[in-house]
């Protein structure tokens, strides 16, 4: 394969539409989040898409008080690490879980969010 | 490879300015030159570190303006940029155009302005060397990052946020002893304890502040350095990157970069931890101080918080961190900080820095890191 099969354009396509997609290298079987190139592992350049489920649990998490400019009206909010159930982490935005039950290994399930006038990685209650 | 020395540093006092970057770099430059007792005529190159003047100054292309404003305007000038980071890479590239013989004596530093600027400004100027793509639209921001590795790391092996306020107490006390700091005033555990979050379990007085300044040092080769009085001499300085995401980092309580940087130059100087005397590191939060003691070497996975806490890091100490007050107390101009870590490491190695100094240090060591834990730059100095 000659060129990347997923770009940050269709990855954001795809996850507005509520469907996450990953990447797994044809040669040695690593699953990644796009885009790459080359595989990390083996540096092959075998991609396949993966549809990913979703599910996952929180790996860290903070809560955020001081936004950057023009995003104060959205604090506080919380922004998490997420383990998938793939294997494969993924950084997003806490919606629709309270701050005081948030903990690492808490389940949580992907959703797209309109965040900034952008697509954003949301994550919400199992 | 030829051996390397520095033979002058300057640093301009941090804080809040009225002049640029490029003013406030050429000023430490020129500080740099008058320490270093050379001919302006001898330096050959400049190399100049800036992060964020394209959003704070509408000023790009900033390394020939800094070597115009110093009034050596026609020496060959490169600008780089690897967040805050970014002048101890511009150090090891300087470094290595010495060692090879290209050049004898370079010029390098950095500077950064940005109180010129609203803090929610600056705080999304700083975001910007974070991803663009997955990272800043989710709201990410630096302190942001540093919660993320504070919470795995208090997850993993019982940190506390005392131990965190620990770090921010100390680096201002050391901060007292140096008239070129930001803030040159005492804080108590319960100032630091009882401030407000800005990214849980981060607050107010766990975070570095913005910070305007320049720092520059004159670099040489051994040759050039020979006829000078207090040749400080680069013994290793070595690199190490790590993946730009946030959710590709392997154990979020470690920064790996940190590691190989380390290991990276204590072999290059055929020096272990316990060979270091005095150290300068990236304190941007304290957390990452504690992450840092413990990635260096200096103490053992899940001990760098006790470290803090038993004072071993404090002036007096088993090991004095940040003796400068650190990017905590002394401030952090994000371009200028890398060789202002150094020049600090210098002072202390020639015996200069007054109330600060760690009395009989030989051997130095500098750690910068840059952006997501991504960038990260290790360097050890000794003295003849």
């Amino acid at each position: 394969m000659t060129e990347r099969v997923i770009h940050l354009k269709d990855f954001f396509e795809e996850a507005r539409a509520g469907r996450l997609t990953g990447i797994r290298c044809g040669h040695c079987g690593a699953l990644a989040i796009p885009p790459k190139e080359l595989c990390e592992q083996c540096h092959q350049r075998q991609w396949q898409p993966v549809p990913l489920e979703g599910a996952g649990t929180v790996v860290s998490f903070t809560v955020i008080r001081v936004a950057p400019r023009g995003r104060s009206a959205e604090v506080p909010y919380a922004v998490a690490v997420v383990r998938l159930t793939e294997g494969v982490s993924l950084l997003g935005r806490v919606v629709d879980i309270p701050f005081d039950a948030l903990k690492a290994g808490l389940p949580v399930r992907f959703r797209p969010i309109e965040l900034d006038g952008r697509t954003a990685i949301g994550f919400g209650p199992a | 490879m030829r051996r390397v020395a520095v033979i002058g540093v300057g640093v301009t006092k941090f804080g809040k300015h009225d002049r640029t970057s490029a003013e406030l770099f050429a000023q430490a430059a020129a500080d740099a030159i008058l320490d270093a007792d050379i001919a302006p005529t001898s330096i050959q190159a400049l190399y100049f570190g800036n992060v964020t003047g394209g959003e704070t100054e509408r000023q790009l292309h900033m390394a020939p303006l800094a070597a115009t404003l110093l009034g050596l305007p026609t020496i060959p000038t490169t600008r780089f940029e690897n967040a805050c980071a970014t002048s101890h890479v511009a150090f090891r590239h300087a470094v290595m155009e010495i060692a090879s013989g290209v050049s004898d004596v370079v010029l390098v530093g950095g500077a950064e302005r940005v109180l010129n600027v609203p803090t929610e400004s600056a705080t999304e100027f700083f975001a910007y060397c974070s991803d663009a793509s997955l990272e800043q639209p989710a709201g990410l921001t630096f302190p942001g990052v540093f919660a993320l590795v504070a919470r795995a790391h208090m997850d993993k092996y019982g940190t506390t946020e005392e131990q965190m306020a620990h770090v921010a107490v100390k680096n201002h006390r050391h901060g007292t002893l140096n008239p070129k700091a930001q803030f040159q005033k005492e804080i108590s555990l319960e100032t630091v304890l009882k401030s407000a979050y800005v990214a849980d379990p981060l607050k107010l007085f766990d975070c570095c502040p913005f910070t305007d300044g320049g720092a520059a040092l004159v670099l040489a080769s051994e040759e050039v350095a020979r006829k000078h009085r207090k040749p400080i001499w680069v013994l290793g300085s070595h690199a190490a990157t790590d993946t730009m995401f946030v959710h590709e980092k392997r154990d979020l309580s470690r920064v790996t970069a940190t590691e190989r940087a380390a290991q990276g130059a204590y072999r290059q100087a055929g020096k272990t931890p316990a060979d270091v005397d005095v150290v300068e590191l990236h304190d941007c939060f304290t957390i990452a101080e504690i992450v840092a003691t413990e990635g260096l070497g200096f103490f053992e996975p899940g001990t760098g918080g006790l470290a803090a806490e038993k004072g071993w890091t404090s002036l007096g100490g088993k090991l004095p961190v940040n003796p400068s007050g650190g990017l905590k107390a002394k401030g952090h101009p994000i371009g200028a900080t890398g060789a202002a870590q150094i020049a600090e490491i210098v002072t202390q190695l020639r015996g200069e820095a007054g109330k600060r100094q760690v009395e009989g240090a030989s051997t130095g060591l500098t750690h910068t890191l840059g952006g997501n834990t991504a960038t990260v730059l290790v360097s050890l100095f000794g003295r003849d």
